[in-house]
Order: structure tokens, then C-alpha cells, then sequence
């Protein structure tokens, strides 16, 4: 039997894309009129998440942390739905315009002040590969830098046993079995196992914790602020962040002139293309 | 003087990655831009090859790291080889570039994160040039900088591309994705006189924490799509799963030649996901790419357009893709594709007509 493990998720509220509301024809988003949801990828952190949970002793303990603005609770509460024991939220003005250091920072910050809170030290992180609006996949590794954690990126499956994380993860041409220590960060591939849906008795817990006091509520839903968390503003939002975007525009075309082939029959356009395009040609089987 | 342009090279089987040898390319342009020598980071074991390989792509300067603990990547043995010899720099590098590939993305992170300085991720194009900071709550951050490193990468916001650059605490670093620049010229002979300074090796017990049980790659079964001359990708116009098999029967007709897909289809399961071209998938660059029903979205152009010959089969006349393919067609393309085989097919039996006249 395996010793009991803290375990904590980092997930993050983005833009959602599923739905055509705030997404332009271009692909290009526009984050005011589109709804929230969940990162994806952040769905099979949870779920590996709540797997690891399983494979720990029976005191082990799920949270499930985020940074963003207020209505990111709202994702912490699914969490609470499927099975997190408590959740936190980082949510501060001075956190806008953070880049990936920044971001890392003030939710290590965050996790220390949990660990401080839950009495010792996470067992195991574990992080989406990426965000879609961020895109990066950089915040997890970054975070286990600085909390000099083992790592293990594009995680497929794992088991735990002893002190170790057995893991299969995704690399260049193949895949590749390893053993992490614990403390480990994890960053959880889309090829996991999805996220099982909620149980009633998880829905019916969130009912009843929606409808309690807020001192009962911030037991499962705690929200705190840099100061909260010791987080040095400096090193926060537009301060702490090493790069900004210094400028956006369209990206020029590229082509530019193509040659339409319209409004024939198939075989007609077809053949014009043919016509034109001599360098096809040279790759036709024979 | 600014520092150093280093490209930390990827290798497997002490073979580099092609990634390393287009950084090598683009990393060129840059260090001559700064005044700087182009430098290159190689990490394996029995590397003389691989060492080679990188003097002939470009590199001005090598950083070696040959150990038998180092002949497969792991992230805390190559983070510590990395780290201490950069550590021990008077000046670090100016621009620090990794590709962004399962192994960069373990990587530059945590080197980012240590000496805490920027990482712009799946960048698409790399400058160097000026920039002025005039306001912010932090007056250390303003003034005005002559040479940063520009960084640009597709936006999800409202605009399509966006520059990122951080002047102010080098190395100023970035990972970019295979297949976004060209493979440099390589020189046939090594020239003379490149430094190659063998790196001092210490790792320490806690680097040992992670361990490699087993490695599998497939190198027979294995998909790669950036390798086909010809890319025959379709997109939600094919309208199911079926449609795949159009794509395929199409594909068939050429030489060297896959399949590729657009997220949309890989989200909705109809294809996998080593065929996805785009932003969050692969970079291609084949000699005719063909998409069929693909709307051309800016995450996946930059994905394929530089594709030398792009024909776009969409029966919006407004698409977006018609603004930088070569060759449009406006119908359906369960009216167009088969007519293509059937012409391709056609060409076929006229060519080996004429091949047995000879
Ligand atoms: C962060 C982020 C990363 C992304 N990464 C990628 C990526 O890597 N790769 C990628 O591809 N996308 C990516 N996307 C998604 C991208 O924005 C688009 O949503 C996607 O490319 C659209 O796919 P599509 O062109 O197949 O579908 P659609 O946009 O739905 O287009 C379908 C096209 O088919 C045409 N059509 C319909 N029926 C027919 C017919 N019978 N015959 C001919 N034409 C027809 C339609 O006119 C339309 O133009 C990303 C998005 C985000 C936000
Ligand atoms: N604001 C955030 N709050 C909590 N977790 C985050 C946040 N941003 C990123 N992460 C975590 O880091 C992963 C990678 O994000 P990114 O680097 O933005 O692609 C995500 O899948 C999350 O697990």
C-alpha cells in the first residue's frame, strides 16, 4: 500500500472555442464575446489527478488551484464535482499582463502557501500540457524548476508505487518509460484517459456548498491575494514579466495572387490546375 | 558587445535533429545582425558527428558535452550541463534558441525559469532590432534598446501575430518549431579553426532522481508528415470520417506523399493526431501541399504555408485559404477530388503508353 500522497492540480479558466460565439472566421478569438470554459487539457490533469488519489493511501487529499479572475471559480467548483477535496484561486489586479515567469512565480507562491496550509509539502503536480490561449506549455515545467521538483512532460499513463512515479510519456519518434522521484510535476497528455463525468453525489455536494456560509464555502473554495501568498508584487503581472508583446498585426499574405478556377464544371477546373500547376507533374506516380 | 547566439542542438542516436541544423540557418542571420559569433550547444555521447554536422550547418563555436550518462536526453542531466557551463559565463548569450519539440519543451522551460528570463514558445519568425520601454511602474525596465530579440507567434487574441521580446535580462530565449526555417546550406568540408570547448561534467546525486526504464521508437511504422513531398490534408469541408479515404485514394497518385489533417477533424476523432498541420501540430513544408476543405484558419497557415505549391479546394468563394494559396478551386470536393484522380490516373496510363512505345 502506498503512503498517502498530496496531490494538486493547476488548472486554468480560457476562452471557450467550441461554440462559433467570439470566434472570428479567421480563427482568431475574441475574448470579450466568447464564453469560459475549462482548459481541455487541463480535463486530463484532473483526471489524473483523481487516478492518483486512488493509488495513495486512504488520507490522501486532491486540490485544485488556478489563478485568473473571479469567475474562474467556477471551474474549482467542477473540480469539487468530480472529486477535489479543496480548491484555491489566485486572484489579484496586479496579476494582469504576467507572462509564463510571472505566472509560475505567483502560483508557486500560491502552492507554498498551501503546502504551509495542508501541513506539508505536494507529493505530485500535476499541469495540462498546454492552455489553449496561452499555448505555451511552459508554466508547469517552470514551476518545477523553481520548486526543484522532478519532471515529467507529455505523461500518457502512470502508476506510483514506493517513493516512485513510473511513468509512459511521449517523445520525438516514440515513447519512452520512466521513473520520476516524488516529489514530481507532471504535465498530462490529451492521449490520457478523459475525465470521467461528475457523480450525482459530487454534483449534490456543490449544490450544498454553493448555498453554505462563505466561511463554510472558503473551506472548499478559498480565495486568495498576493499578500495572502507573500507574493512580491515586483515580480508579478507587466513587473515580474521578462517579455512583453510589443506589437500585433496581421500576418501579410503570403501568396498573395492566387489564381482562382471557378464556376465550370469539375473536370474543366481540374484541368486548368493541371495546366498550371506544372510541378505537379514531376511528383505523379507512374 | 552583445553576447553569443547559442542553439542548444537535439540529437538522437548522436544524430542532430533537423531542427537544430534550421536554427543553425536562422541563427546565422541573427549573429551577424548582433556582431556576434553563432554558437552551438551539442550534449550526447560520441558526438564527434554530430559536432561535425553542426560546424558544416553554420556554428561558429561549439560547447561540448560528451558523457555516457548523457547519450539519451534526460531533463536533469542535460538541465545541469546546461546551467553550469552558462553559469560560469561573464556575459551570458544575447539569444538562447532550442527547437520546440517534446524535448525542447522539457527543457527551455526550466533554463528559462533558472536564470528567470524570457521564453517565447513556437515562435514562427526571429529578428533582431530595436526597442523603447517609456512607462511602466517599473522604471528600472525603461530606456531604450538598441538590438533585442524579436520573437513573434501566432495570437490567440484578436490580432493574428504578435512580436514578444524582452531586452532587459539575456539570454533572451525562444523555442521554434521543425520545419519553420530551411535547412542551411551545409558546407562540404569542416572549416578551419572552430573552438570546440569541452564542457566541464558535475552532475550532482539529485540529477539522478529521474531514470530512463525503457525507450521505444518506431522507426518503421512511425508517421512523419514533414518528410513527404506532396501533403494532401483535408479539413471539416470533407464533411466525415469517410472522407479521409478521398484524401487518401488522392494521395496515392503521387510520389512520396501522406495525408494530412486540420485540428478540426483530428479534434473530432476522424484522423489522428501525428497528422495535424498547424500551429499546435506539425510545420510542413512539402513541395505541393493540397488542402481540400480546409478554411485556411491563421493556425493552420502557419503551419504550411510555406509549402512551395499550395492548392486549395474550398467551394467558399471567400475562404480564407484563397488568400495565400497558388492554385484555387472553387466546387465540392467530392466533385473535384475525384475528378482529379481520374485525370491524374489518365496522365498515367498516357505516360506508360508512351514508355512502352519506347
Ligand atoms: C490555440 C489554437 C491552436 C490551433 N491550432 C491549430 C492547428 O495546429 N491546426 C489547425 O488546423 N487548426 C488549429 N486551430 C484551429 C483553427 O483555428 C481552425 O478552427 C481550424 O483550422 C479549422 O479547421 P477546418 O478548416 O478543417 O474547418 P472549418 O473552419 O470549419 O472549415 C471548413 C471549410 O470547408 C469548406 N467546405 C465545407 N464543405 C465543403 C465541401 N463539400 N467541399 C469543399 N469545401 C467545403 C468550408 O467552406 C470551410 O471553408 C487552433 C486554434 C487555436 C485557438
Ligand atoms: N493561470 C493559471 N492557473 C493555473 N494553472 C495554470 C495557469 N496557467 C497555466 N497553468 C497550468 O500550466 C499548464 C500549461 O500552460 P501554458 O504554459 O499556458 O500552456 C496548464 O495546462 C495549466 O495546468
Amino acid at each position: 500500500m502506498n503512503k498517502d500522497l498530496d496531490i494538486y492540480v493547476l488548472i486554468k479558466q480560457v476562452p471557450d472555442t467550441r461554440s462559433k460565439a467570439g470566434v472570428n472566421p479567421d480563427g482568431t478569438i475574441d475574448r470579450a464575446k466568447a464564453g469560459k470554459m475549462l482548459n481541455p487539457f487541463d480535463a486530463f490533469a484532473l483526471q489524473a489527478g483523481l487516478n492518483a488519489k486512488k493509488m495513495g493511501g486512504p488520507n490522501s487529499r486532491l486540490f485544485a488551484v488556478t489563478m485568473g479572475p473571479p469567475p474562474a471559480i467556477d471551474i474549482l467548483y467542477q473540480t469539487l464535482e468530480h472529486g477535489a477535496d479543496a480548491t484555491c484561486i489566485l486572484s489579484d489586479r496586479r496579476l494582469a499582463a504576467s507572462d509564463t515567469l510571472a505566472t509560475a512565480y505567483a502560483l508557486c507562491r500560491t502552492l507554498e502557501y498551501l503546502f504551509k496550509k495542508n501541513g506539508r509539502k505536494a507529493d505530485l503536480i500535476f499541469c495540462g500540457l498546454q492552455t489553449t490561449d496561452g499555448d505555451t506549455a511552459q508554466v508547469g515545467p517552470e514551476i518545477s524548476e523553481r520548486l526543484d521538483f522532478t519532471q515529467v512532460t507529455y505523461c500518457e499513463d502512470f502508476s506510483i508505487s514506493d517513493n516512485l512515479l513510473h511513468a509512459k510519456k511521449i517523445i520525438e519518434g516514440g515513447t519512452q518509460l520512466v521513473s520520476a522521484e516524488l516529489p514530481a510535476l507532471v504535465t498530462i497528455a490529451n492521449s490520457y484517459t478523459k475525465l470521467k463525468f461528475k457523480s450525482l453525489r459530487g454534483a449534490q455536494f456543490v449544490q450544498d456548498v454553493k448555498r453554505a456560509s462563505k466561511e463554510e464555502q472558503a473551506k472548499y473554495v478559498e480565495i486568495i491575494d498576493l499578500d495572502k501568498c507573500e507574493a512580491d508584487e515586483m515580480r508579478c503581472g507587466l513587473n515580474g514579466s521578462p517579455t512583453i508583446v510589443s506589437k500585433t498585426w496581421k500576418i501579410g499574405v503570403v501568396g498573395g495572387n492566387c489564381k482562382m478556377h471557378q464556376g465550370k464544371a469539375a473536370s474543366e477546373l481540374v484541368s486548368e490546375v493541371f495546366k498550371d500547376a506544372v510541378m505537379l507533374k514531376e511528383f505523379v506516380k507512374i | 558587445m552583445a553576447g553569443e547566439v547559442l542553439v542548444v542542438a537535439e540529437q538522437v542516436n548522436s544524430q542532430v535533429a533537423n531542427v537544430t541544423l534550421e536554427l543553425l540557418g536562422e541563427g546565422k542571420k541573427l549573429a551577424r545582425k548582433l556582431g556576434s559569433p553563432l554558437s552551438c550547444f551539442v550534449i550526447g555521447h560520441n558526438m564527434e558527428a554530430a559536432v561535425d554536422a553542426v560546424i558544416r550547418a553554420g556554428a561558429e563555436k561549439v560547447y561540448l558535452a560528451d558523457h555516457p550518462e548523457l547519450a539519451e536526453y534526460k531533463t536533469l542531466h542535460y538541465r545541469r550541463v546546461i546551467l553550469d557551463e552558462l553559469s560560469s559565463w561573464a556575459t551570458p548569450p544575447h539569444t538562447l534558441l532550442m527547437g520546440s519539440t517534446t524535448t525542447g519543451r522539457d527543457l527551455a522551460p526550466r533554463v528559462a525559469a533558472f536564470f528567470e528570463t524570457g521564453l517565447t514558445a513556437d515562435t514562427i519568425e526571429l529578428d533582431i532590432g530595436p526597442y523603447e520601454h517609456t512607462s511602466g511602474i517599473d522604471q528600472t525596465k525603461i530606456g531604450y534598446f538598441p538590438e533585442c530579440l524579436y520573437a513573434s507567434r501566432p495570437s490567440f487574441g484578436e490580432s493574428l501575430k504578435a512580436r514578444i521580446l524582452g531586452p532587459w535580462k539575456d539570454p533572451q530565449m525562444a523555442t521554434i518549431r521543425p520545419g519553420v526555417f530551411a535547412k542551411p546550406e551545409m558546407l562540404t568540408e569542416k572549416p578551419e579553426g572552430v573552438e570546440i570547448k569541452k564542457v566541464a561534467i558535475n552532475f550532482q546525486p539529485s540529477d539522478y532522481r529521474i531514470t530512463i526504464k525503457e525507450t521505444l521508437r518506431e522507426l518503421e511504422g512511425k508517421i512523419d508528415i514533414t518528410a513527404a513531398d506532396v501533403i494532401v490534408a483535408g479539413g471539416y469541408g470533407l464533411g466525415s470520417a469517410d472522407g479521409v479515404n478521398l484524401l487518401k485514394d488522392l494521395a496515392a497518385c503521387f510520389e512520396n506523399s501522406v495525408v494530412g489533417a486540420s485540428r478540426k477533424i483530428v479534434d473530432l476523432g476522424w484522423m489522428t493526431y501525428p497528422y495535424q498541420v498547424g500551429q499546435t501540430g506539425k510545420t510542413v513544408r512539402p513541395k505541393i501541399y493540397i488542402a481540400c476543405g480546409i478554411s485556411g484558419a491563421l493556425q493552420h497557415r502557419v503551419g504550411m504555408q510555406k509549402s512551395e505549391l499550395i492548392i486549395a479546394i474550398n467551394r467558399d468563394p471567400d475562404a480564407p485559404i484563397f488568400s495565400f494559396a497558388d492554385q484555387g478551386i472553387v466546387g465540392d470536393v467530392y466533385h473535384v477530388i475525384p475528378e482529379m484522380i481520374k485525370q491524374l490516373q489518365e496522365k498515367n496510363t498516357s505516360k506508360l503508353a508512351e514508355l512502352k512505345v519506347k
